[in-house]
């Protein structure tokens, strides 16, 4: 057994006593009964499972769940799907995925959700150039899988939120 | 009659078992016998005379877990790392990036953790990287990978006697020994390894 704390959606959670062999997803979908953050494959090969882990200097990366240890999570901040929306608002990026129908069922998204946002931040820090967004946008959700819709719409949701603000996310802003 | 014609069968087998009796003294590369998982110390090869072809044998052994793919999965030819005892690409996909540890977007700690996490099918170690791609060793043949791993330029800027080190007690080749649930250990124990590595290098650091 080994203490844990971690602050989820700017709350914290713990200390408390968790086995060692426990999974982070166990862990938010069974201890705290958060199941936004789905199961898919079980061996980080989905990605649908995938949290935002938010380091102290303001840089943020995602993470698997399913095949991580809870314990490891010890003092970080993360964030969940549940995390997004303020206020019954959705974000910009979550209101894209649903004009542009970019799931079905809904599974993959999470993961999809959070590793976009993770994109949206990174390049309000460091814009890339206009040539450069498709590849960024492609590199970024690599390795993500969906059954439903396909990868296109995904990635045309998270494109229109960049191109809609490209003073912001573009090197040289131009939409 | 029976027994005429069983008399030149009998010289016949003797005969062919001197023939490959003497082919193998002959090659004199052979290392002794030692099974599939275990690695044949270097006390054992005083029977071959030739000091270099001695030393070309320790290597041939010591090929043994330098070709396994607990090495090889991490000494890719290419910039994706392989994994599981048969070798396949890891998947989610990942790639190389430009430090080894991965892309920026998924580097290889987010997973691997400080060890193994066997809940998870995870092997883990606080160093978890890519080989750089001039230590690919995937692929290459025994006679190959020594002849790059004598040369610093490919084998991370490392003397002779560095490599007794770093295969004889590095923890991030420790590992392959102690791969946990679902992966078979590399052959023999690492300190059999670093016998192996100091042997070879000893002797003269002789090729197969």
């Amino acid at each position: 057994m080994t203490n844990l704390a971690v602050t989820i959606n700017d709350r914290a959670h713990g200390p408390i006593d968790v086995r060692d062999d426990l999974t982070m997803n166990d862990f938010l979908r069974e201890y705290l009964g958060m199941t936004g953050t789905k199961f898919g494959c079980g061996a980080a090969q989905c990605l649908s499972c995938a949290v935002i882990i938010d380091r102290p200097d303001g840089t943020s990366y995602t993470s698997p769940t399913c095949i991580v240890p809870a314990v490891s999570f010890n003092g970080k901040k993360i964030r969940t799907v549940e995390g997004h929306a303020k206020n019954g608002e959705l974000t910009v990026l979550q209101k894209a995925f649903i004009e542009h129908f970019a799931f079905q069922c809904g599974y993959c998204t999470p993961g999809f959700l959070n590793e976009g946002q993770v994109l949206l931040e990174r390049l309000a820090r460091a814009p890339v150039a206009r040539a450069e967004l498709e590849t960024t946008i492609a590199e970024a959700l690599d390795g993500h899988l969906c059954r439903c819709t396909g990868y296109v719409k995904y990635h045309q949701a998270v494109r229109d939120v960049i191109l809609a603000d490209p003073s912001r996310f573009l090197k040289d802003g131009l939409g | 009659m029976k027994p005429q014609r069983r008399v030149p069968a009998l010289v016949s087998v003797v005969a062919l078992i001197t023939i490959m009796a003497a082919g193998v003294a002959g090659y004199g590369y052979s290392a002794p016998a030692s099974g599939p998982n275990t690695l044949a110390a270097p006390e054992s090869f005083s029977g071959i005379a030739d000091p270099l072809e001695r030393s070309a044998a320790y290597f041939t052994e010591l090929g043994k877990v330098l070709t396994n793919p607990r090495c090889t999965n991490c000494h890719p030819a290419g910039d994706r790392p392989h994994q599981g005892d048969v070798s396949r690409l890891h998947q989610p996909p990942v790639f190389r990036g430009t430090d080894g540890f991965g892309l920026e977007t998924m580097r290889c700690p987010i997973c691997h953790q400080s060890a193994n996490f066997d809940p998870g099918r995870v092997p883990g170690h606080a160093a978890w990287h890519l080989a750089p791609r001039e230590m690919a060793w995937q692929g290459k043949t025994i006679s190959q990978i020594c002849v790059q791993i004598k040369d610093p330029a490919r084998n991370g800027n490392r003397s002779l006697h560095d490599l007794i080190e770093h295969i004889g007690t590095d923890t991030l080749v420790g590992w392959a020994w102690a791969p946990g649930f679902g992966r078979t250990p590399a052959p023999g124990t690492q300190m059999e390894a670093g016998a192996l590595v100091k042997a070879w290098v000893d002797s003269g650091a002789a090729c197969p």
